[in-house]
Order: structure tokens, then C-alpha cells, then sequence
């Protein structure tokens, strides 16, 4: 149906994009690469003689990377379920009728325009602080000993609160896909006497399905990522329980100023990252093809 | 709405104003630690006298701090012309050719009554290449009272023993008072300083001669020991994450017993406006072991140069201001002679004013004349510095060894374990970087 | 036809969900409530909701140390200027793709997808460089720069999926009548695609503004936006919590504000397609 001409010009409509993104992906990842072939520090400056894959070698025998990888995973795979099915819960509720939706509804999206940093450091000063938080004065009120979030449990901790920063947007989406819900369809259902939760499971979970991948898919793509919430609270700590692999490559980097074995492993972040992606990329096509 | 006019009106007008007189500007990088909040405070003074250059400043906690002028100086990024840098960054950046010698300074500036502990930390070839800010060592702060109470008396000199059992008679967890509180945080600025120092009385090193790391050692073993004791049974619940700040603020409430960290925090802690105890805090040199080292440190925020920058002359200018006596007097005149930056001058610790109105100021005196970054330890070591190694690699290896003791201090592996793996980085590091096989 | 819910119902779901809602809302709440209590009063035990002395000085304190203004006026400009131009970039691209679909389209979708895993710690040092040789630190167009091109595959691929939903019929009856190209987008598709742009404009912005790595790292001083800002405050002498809270709540409210006001058009076109 398309012509010739109208698929030239959609080309040319859609070259910016692609010509900037290559350029975006090829020059700062082609330095990336080079550097990742060098022994380059920056702390230490003079020749950078060129030492094939012995970043590479560093960077992988580090026992710190393997404890990185499952962290990285459980972070990304705990915020997802939390928030998936947080908001899951939510976008059924909400989807009810009541009083004060606009309300209540504008509450539920706050967080997500909280700033990563701030939304970190409240959380670790003023909630978490086994000393002065809050979190330590309801311990306190219920008469059991303060628990010390980031010491104790610091992954857990860093999930908690990026799903609190992540809530709100699955809530969001999930709860515009439940509005396009047929409301016939549930009502024939409701008076065939389906119960409330075989309405849920049957009827409104399979609609849901498509913007439940479409939030998985977006959340992973910052969830990979994600750095300032570590950096303010815990430093990847205590040991490494909760570095990831982001704030592993930063480590090298930006803390050793290690530029060759940063960008080593940067090159294997993004290596990985892809698979993830491809591997995304193929549940949510087909998702979205139908 | 009224007062978000106001403040949006008199940015506009601040703004055109700057815009108008400014010639030069000074972009200066600084921590966002009290005193220097305080310098930007100040910091009309010196517009008023050089109307031609303006001040921008850039003013971040310490970690990001360090590692955007890291970053910066080393890539000659040049936006900074005047950086917040210690006396561990340096004599390495000075030697790599990174910063400006402050010569040719302006009239008056007086380098010769810099505290040579201090001075000589920040000289590299007989060439100074920064200016101290403020000075620091680091000593015992405790609560007189909580002392009285627990029927003690604190020595002058006391040892770590005396401070196992000191912290134990004061701590009472039901009331939220804290024996003793010590630095947890990874960092090689933070839980490393205090550990490094700390280990230095213990017959403890970080390398022997031979560059072999030394986490091997019963020395280390004891330290470590001592250390997890005196935090796991007397310190505050998350000690693991407080660093010096933290610690500070549950100072200041009345939380801990005894506080061993920065001199400077003495006069934070003495200030009734901000501390609870400010009337009850005495102070004691750092402890030791007997084997004639303190674990005391030695540090200095200093003003360097980047070299590169278009700013030098006026930088300079900004530098002999803030450094100069005649910013101690303004401090003075406007704070109180309490709160005054210490331990970079040696005619403060002869003026009368000073003296008595700071009560720490002898002992600040005493801890830091008391530190030899020359010879910091017990047995011989091939590098300076004595809560740091002055090689461009520690500030990395430190940060990882710090991250293996808070996991210690957390619980999560044995001291044991703890130093097999600071073995372990130790010798992973030091092989890359060619020092050892 | 609306279903008939008892009170009873009602009752029970506004309860629940209120109840939640604050649960959520309560660390915001909180952040700004101690942003007016005297620094003694943010720790106070037991903490002291409401009846407390309020007081700006956390606010005046914070605007004799820095400069908010400028950050402020820094993070509207970079947050804008790149959701703009991310816009105009755009626009062409997944218009072109919902409407002239290729065999490769979705492929090259999926390929600017992946670009955004581009884990940024890794290339900082090589940007840092390119940014140095280009004169581009601390310039707020450097910045516009690169959040352009962070944001833009989520804008592409945010706007592809509004427009697929676009009935194809209309166009094709539009073309029937003799409408060229342009007249197409100006009169038929630019209504239709309005919703899903405003809400692709509302999210970028939001990214933009929270966006901490990058405006962190090369900025110093002219450019620097609220996120620099805030790092002067994370961790400072003394008792800082009512002063964390002032910076904090000056950083997020102008951001809060414009996702109150606007939270309708933003979920409108929040859907990624997912909504059928």
C-alpha cells in the first residue's frame, strides 16, 4: 500500500533519529572499546600502552563481579515483581468507584517525580536511620529493638525504595489499560455469578497482560541502571551487598579512576544489558505484534 | 507567595549586579563542610576588597567532591580554578605537574606560620602547592558528666584499654547513651582514616617495606578486634553507615559517651547553639597501645590551583584572603574566636583570645604535633601519610578495604574473614600496579 | 451503563484507598512538614506531627547558601530545551514508523531501545573528554545534548506506539478527498496525535528533571541544575534533617507541581501502546 515515494520519504523522516542514536552509541562506545584495550588510568598518567584483553581478565576475575551480577538481578527482578504486583493491586482498587479519586490518585503518582537522589536521602535520613529515623521510633513504640536497613538488610532496603519510586508508574499504566476494559464483559460475567476473583483472574489479568509487559520492559531499561540510589545510601556496602554491576564499573572508574578496567567493564555491562534486552525485546514483540 | 517573590527578585537583582562589576571569576570546588560554609558566607568581604573578581562556588559533600575534581584535574577539564583538596591528593597531584606552586603570592600572606606538620604535608620538592584551610588531627571527645557518673576519671593520654573500659561503664542502651562511637562508613576518608590510625598504635601497617600487604599480621588482627568490641558492644545501632558527620550529630545530641575523630568537630560540639552537650566535653589525645605511636591522624583541607586555569592571579588573591590571618579575624569578629578555622597557623595557638576561648585548642595542638606522616608506624612502611598511603592507588584500595571492615562491622563475615579478604585486594591491587609479583 | 454500588461498598473502597494513598503520599508529606521545624524539632522523639513552631529558616538558610534560582532556572531550561528538541527529532521518525511501516521498523525500534542500557558510568570518561575538547562542560546546551539523546529512544518509541492507534481509515479517506502530506498532519493527525504528545512532553520532562548522573558530572557552576543543588546538602555537619528537607522540597516541588496540574494529559498518552 505504501509507495515507493512515501517509503523514501519515511526514511529521510526517520534518519535523524537513527544518525544521532548511532552517533550517541558508536562515538563515546568506540572510545569505550579502545580504552577497554588500554592500560589507562587516569591518576597515573603517561603512555597507556595497549594490553589486549588483561582488563578484560581483571575485571571478570574480580569475585566481586559474579556478587555484582546476582545483585543487579535481584534488584531488578525484586523491583519488578513489587512493583508489577503492587501495582496490579492498586490499579484494581483504584479502578473502583469513590470518594476523592482525583485526590487519592494524585497522591499514588507523587513519587515518581521525586529525584532518585532525594527520594534517597529521605529515606535513609529520616525513615531509616536506626537512630533519629522514623522507622527507629515505631520500633521503639512497639517495643522491639531498632532494625538497621542499610547495614542489616541494604538490598532489600535499596528495593524497597525504588519501588516506592516505581509504584507509581505501573500503577499508572496498569490502571489506564484496566479503564479500557470492556465494563459489559465483567458485568455478563458478574451475573453468570462469577465470583470477584475469578473476575480478576480470568477476565481483567489477561487484559492486563500487555501493559504488564510494557512496564517490565520499561522499568528494566532504567532499573539496569540504576546508581544514585546505592551512591547515596549505602555505597554499594557493607562488603559489597549491594553493589551492582552499574555502580561496580563506577567503582573502577571513578573511584580508582581506572579508566581501562571501568571501561572493561562498561563494554561487559552493556554485553550483558543486550541480552537482557533481546531477551526482553522478544517476550514484549510478540506481545505487541497482537 | 509573597516571600518566593522576594526571593526570585532579589536572585534577578544579585545576578545583574554580579553581571555589572565582575571581570574575573573564580570558580571554586569545596566540600560542604562547616567552615567552609562558613567561608561562603564571608565570602562579601573579599568581593568588597576586589571588586573586579566574582566568586562562583561549587559546593559538594565530600565523596562527589573528590571524585568530580579528581576527574577534572586529571582530564584538564578546567572548571575549577580553585579546588578543596587534603593533604593525601597533594603531593601526588603536585608531583604529576596537575597544580600551580603558590609562589608569588600576594604581599602579607606570611607562609612561614603555617604549622610545619602541617606545611610540610603539602610541600613536594621544597615547593609549596597548597594552602591549609584548616588543620586537623584527631583526639578523644567524651561527656565529662557521663565520666563523673560512671565514677572515672579521663587521663590526659589514655590508653585503648582505659577506653574498652570507659565505654562499657558509660553505655546505657536503654537511654539511648552510646559508650562509644567510632566511624563505620566505608571510605578510605572515613572508616580507613580512623582504622589506619587506629592500627598505627597497634604495631600495624598497610605494607611492609617490600611494598607485600600486612593484613595478615596479629597486629591487623588485634586492631580489628579491638575495634569490632569496642563498636558491636558500645556504639549506636547502624554504626556500619556513620561516618564523621553522623557521628557528629549524635554527638551533639547527647548520644555517644566518648567520641574518638576530627579535632575539628571540637568546636561544633562546644557550640551551645548547636550542641546539647556543648558544656559538658572534654577532650583527651588520641589513645594508644604503648608501643609509642598514637592513633591519631593528620589531615589538611587545603586551597590548590589546577594548573591550566585562566584565573591564576585572581585565585591566588582568593586564596591569600581565605588562608590569610585576616580571614581568621573576620571569623573572629563575626562567629567568635571559637569558631575560627584551627590548626594551620602557628601564631592562632599564641593568641591569647584564641586560647581562651577555645578550650580544645592545646590539645588540637598537642595531637597534631603529636602525628609524623614521615614515620607513621611502628615497624618501617615505603610510604607517608598516616591514616592514608600516599600513592595514587590507595584512594581506590582504601575505599574496597573499607567496604570489607563496615561488612565486618555489619556482621556479615568474621574479623577473620574481613582481613583474608583485605589480604586478598591488597595483593590483587598491588600486583596490577606493579609494586610486587 | 454504570453499575450500582452500594454505600456500603463505596465506603469500604475509598477507606482502603486512602489509606494507601497516604501510605504512599507520607514520605513526601513528611519531607515537607520538617522542612519548616527548627533543626531540634526534626529529631525530636517522639516525633512531632502538626503542632510545632513553624519556620522558614530552613528556606532562608538555604537561599543564603546557594543559589537556587539559578539551579532552578537551570533544570527548566536543560528538562525543556531537550524534551523540544527530543520532540521535533521525533515526531518525523515514529510518525513515519507507525505510518510507513517497514520490514526493518520494529527491529529499529527495538535497536534504540537497547541504546538507553547503555549503562552511562561506563562512558563517562570518554564524553568527559569529548565534552573538554568541544568546550561543552558546564554549558547548559551540553547538557540539552545529551539528555536529548538519552530521552530520545523512550520519545520515539512513546509516540509510535500513540499513533499506531491512529485509525489508518481516516487517512486513507483524507487521502480519497485529495489532502496532500502536509494538510494530512496539519488537519487530521496533529489533533488526534495531540494527547500522546503532551503526555510524551510531560514524562520527558520529568526524566529530564530527575536526571542525576549526567547533570551531575559535567557541570560545575553555570550550568549546574537542582540535582547539583541537592548534592550540597546530602550530608553535612551537624544536625542537617529540617535542612535536607527545605532543599529537598525546593528541588521536587516546581517538578510536583506541573505533574499535579497535569497528571490528566499525562496518563492520557502513558499507555505504550499497551491499551487496546
Amino acid at each position: 500500500m505504501a509507495t515507493q515515494h512515501s517509503r523514501a520519504a519515511a526514511r529521510f523522516m526517520i534518519a535523524p533519529s537513527v544518525i544521532l542514536l548511532l552517533a550517541w552509541m558508536l562515538i563515546p562506545l568506540g572510545m569505550t572499546l579502545w580504552f577497554s584495550f588500554l592500560r589507562y588510568n587516569l591518576l597515573m598518567p603517561g603512555a597507556n600502552p595497549f594490553v589486549g584483553f588483561e582488563n578484560y581478565a581483571y575485571f571478570l576475575s574480580d569475585p566481586t563481579f559474579i556478587t555484582s551480577l546476582i545483585n543487579t538481578l535481584l534488584l531488578v527482578g525484586g523491583v519488578l515483581i513489587i512493583t508489577v504486583v503492587g501495582g496490579i493491586g492498586l490499579a484494581v482498587l483504584l479502578d473502583q468507584p469513590m470518594w476523592g479519586t482525583g485526590i487519592v490518585r494524585i497522591m499514588v503518582i507523587s513519587p515518581f517525580f521525586v529525584m532518585p537522589t532525594v527520594s534517597a536521602l529521605v529515606w535513609k535520613n529520616m525513615f531509616m536511620n536506626p537512630v533519629n529515623g522514623l522507622f527507629a521510633y515505631v520500633a521503639e513504640v512497639l517495643g522491639v529493638p531498632a532494625f538497621d536497613f542499610l547495614t542489616q538488610a541494604p538490598l532489600a532496603s535499596i528495593i524497597g525504595i525504588v519501588s516506592w519510586q516505581w509504584l507509581p508508574f505501573a500503577t499508572l499504566i496498569l490502571l489506564t489499560a484496566m479503564q479500557s476494559l470492556d465494563s459489559e464483559q465483567l458485568e455478563a460475567a458478574e451475573m453468570d455469578g462469577a465470583s470477584a476473583l475469578s473476575r480478576f483472574w480470568y477476565i481483567k489479568l489477561p487484559h492486563l497482560a500487555r501493559a504488564i509487559t510494557v512496564v517490565v520492559l520499561i522499568q528494566t531499561i532504567f532499573l539496569l541502571s540504576i546508581f544514585a540510589e546505592i551512591l547515596v545510601t549505602t555505597n554499594g556496602g557493607p562488603g559489597v551487598a549491594s553493589t551492582n554491576l552499574t555502580y561496580l564499573v563506577y567503582a573502577e572508574s571513578l573511584l580508582r579512576f581506572d579508566v581501562g578496567t571501568g571501561s572493561a567493564g562498561g563494554v561487559v555491562a552493556i554485553i550483558l544489558a543486550n541480552i537482557v534486552a533481546i531477551f526482553l525485546m522478544r517476550m514484549i514483540g510478540k506481545n505487541l505484534d497482537a | 507567595m509573597h516571600p518566593r517573590t522576594a526571593l526570585c527578585a532579589a536572585s534577578t537583582l544579585a545576578l545583574i549586579a554580579g553581571a555589572a562589576a565582575a571581570q574575573t571569576t573564580v570558580t571554586i570546588a569545596t566540600v560542604n563542610n562547616g567552615d567552609m560554609i562558613r567561608m561562603q558566607g564571608l565570602a562579601d568581604n573579599f568581593t568588597e576588597q576586589h571588586p573586579d573578581i566574582e566568586l562562583e562556588w561549587v559546593t559538594l559533600e565530600e565523596n562527589v567532591l573528590r571524585q568530580r575534581v579528581t576527574q577534572d584535574v586529571a582530564t584538564q577539564g578546567g572548571q575549577f580554578d580553585v579546588m578543596t583538596i587534603g593533604t593525601y591528593e597533594v603531593p601526588i597531584w603536585g608531583e604529576q605537574g596537575w597544580l600551580t606552586p603558590l609562589e608569588g603570592m600576594p604581599e602579607g600572606w606570611n607562609p612561614e606560620d603555617f604549622l610545619p606538620a602541617i606545611a610540610s604535608g603539602l610541600t613536594v620538592d621544597g615547593t609549596l602547592y597548597a594552602a591549609p584551610f584548616y588543620g586537623e588531627s584527631s583526639m578523644v571527645m567524651y561527656r565529662t558528666d557521663l565520666m563523673e557518673e560512671a565514677g572515672l576519671e579521663m587521663p590526659e593520654a589514655p590508653t585503648w584499654d582505659f577506653i574498652g573500659e570507659a565505654a562499657a561503664a558509660m553505655t546505657d542502651k536503654d537511654n539511648e547513651i552510646y559508650g562509644i562511637c567510632l566511624r563505620g562508613k566505608p571510605g578510605w576518608g572515613e572508616n580507613m582514616a580512623f582504622l589506619t590510625a587506629m592500627s598505627n598504635s597497634f604495631g600495624a601497617r598497610w605494607f611492609d617495606e617490600n611494598w607485600q600487604p600486612q593484613f595478615d599480621t596479629d597486629a591487623w588482627a588485634q586492631t580489628l578486634d579491638t575495634y569490632l568490641e569496642l563498636v558491636t558492644n558500645y556504639g549506636p545501632p547502624g554504626a556500619a553507615s556513620n561516618g564523621f558527620n553522623e557521628n557528629l550529630a549524635l554527638f551533639q545530641q547527647g548520644k555517644c559517651g566518648m567520641w574518638i575523630d576530627a579535632t575539628v568537630a571540637a568546636s561544633f560540639v562546644t557550640n551551645p547553639d548547636e550542641s546539647q552537650v556543648a558544656d559538658s566535653v572534654g577532650f583527651a589525645l588520641a589513645p594508644d597501645n604503648g608501643l609509642g605511636k598514637r592513633g591519631n591522624w593528620l589531615w589538611a583541607w587545603s586551597l590548590a590551583i589546577p594548573s591550566g586555569t585562566d584565573a591564576e592571579d585572581a585565585a591566588k588573591e582568593f586564596i591569600a584572603w581565605a588562608t590569610g590571618q585576616a580571614y581568621t579575624e573576620l571569623v573572629a569578629e563575626n562567629e567568635g574566636w571559637a569558631n575560627v578555622p584551627p590548626g594551620t597557623r602557628t601564631s592562632l595557638y599564641e593568641n591569647e583570645e584564641y586560647l581562651s576561648a577555645a578550650p580544645f585548642a592545646e590539645r588540637t595542638l598537642e595531637s597534631i604535633n603529636a602525628a609524623d606522616p614521615q614515620n607513621p608506624t611502628v615497624d618501617p612502611v615505603p610510604y607517608t601519610g598516616v591514616q592514608f598511603v600516599a600513592i595514587p592507588e590507595f584512594q581506590g584500595l582504601g575505599t574496597a578495604v573499607g567496604q570489607v571492615m563496615s561488612a565486618a562491622l555489619a556482621g556479615q563475615t568474621t574479623a577473620e574473614e574481613a582481613l583474608a579478604q583485605a589480604q586478598t585486594i591488597a595483593t590483587r591491587e598491588m600486583e596490577r600496579a606493579g609494586y610486587i609479583d | 451503563m454504570a453499575r450500582a454500588v452500594s454505600n456500603r461498598r463505596m465506603a469500604i473502597n475509598t477507606g482502603v484507598a486512602w489509606v494507601l494513598a497516604i501510605l504512599i503520599f507520607f514520605p513526601i508529606l513528611w519531607t515537607i512538614l520538617t522542612s519548616f521545624k527548627t533543626e531540634a524539632t526534626a529529631i525530636a522523639d517522639p516525633p512531632v506531627f502538626l503542632a510545632f513552631d513553624w519556620t522558614l529558616e530552613n528556606y532562608e538558610t538555604v537561599q543564603e547558601r546557594s543559589n537556587y534560582f539559578r539551579h532552578f532556572m537551570n533544570s527548566v531550561v536543560i528538562s525543556v530545551g531537550s524534551t523540544l528538541i527530543g520532540l521535533l527529532i521525533a515526531i518525523p521518525a515514529a510518525w513515519a514508523m507507525a505510518f510507513v511501516p517497514g520490514r526493518q521498523t520494529k527491529n529499529v525500534l527495538m535497536w534504540m531501545l537497547s541504546t538507553k542500557m547503555l549503562p552511562p558510568v561506563g562512558v563517562l570518561v570518554p564524553l568527559y573528554l569529548i565534552f573538554r575538547d568541544y568546550g561543552l562542560l558546564d554549558t547548559r546546551i551540553g547538557l540539552v545534548i545529551v539528555l536529548t539523546l538519552i530521552n530520545l529512544p523512550i520519545i520515539v518509541w512513546m509516540l509510535y506506539t500513540y499513533f499506531r492507534e491512529i485509525p489508518v481509515d481516516i487517512l486513507e479517506a483524507a487521502r480519497m478527498d485529495g489532502a496532500g502530506l502536509s494538510s494530512e498532519v496539519l488537519y487530521i493527525l496533529t489533533p488526534m496525535a495531540v494527547p500522546g504528545i503532551a503526555s510524551t512532553l510531560l514524562l520527558n520532562i520529568i526524566l529530564a528533571w530527575n536526571e542525576a548522573f549526567w547533570t551531575l558530572n559535567l557541570t560545575a557552576a553555570n550550568a549546574a541544575p537542582l540535582t547539583a543543588f541537592i548534592a550540597s546538602y546530602s550530608s553535612p555537619e551537624g544536625l542537617f534533617y529540617a535542612k535536607l528537607s527545605a532543599a529537598s522540597t525546593m528541588a521536587i516541588a516546581p517538578i510536583l507541581v506541573m505533574g499535579w496540574f497535569s497528571q490528566r494529559q499525562l496518563v492520557r498518552g502513558l499507555t505504550f501502546g499497551a491499551v487496546k
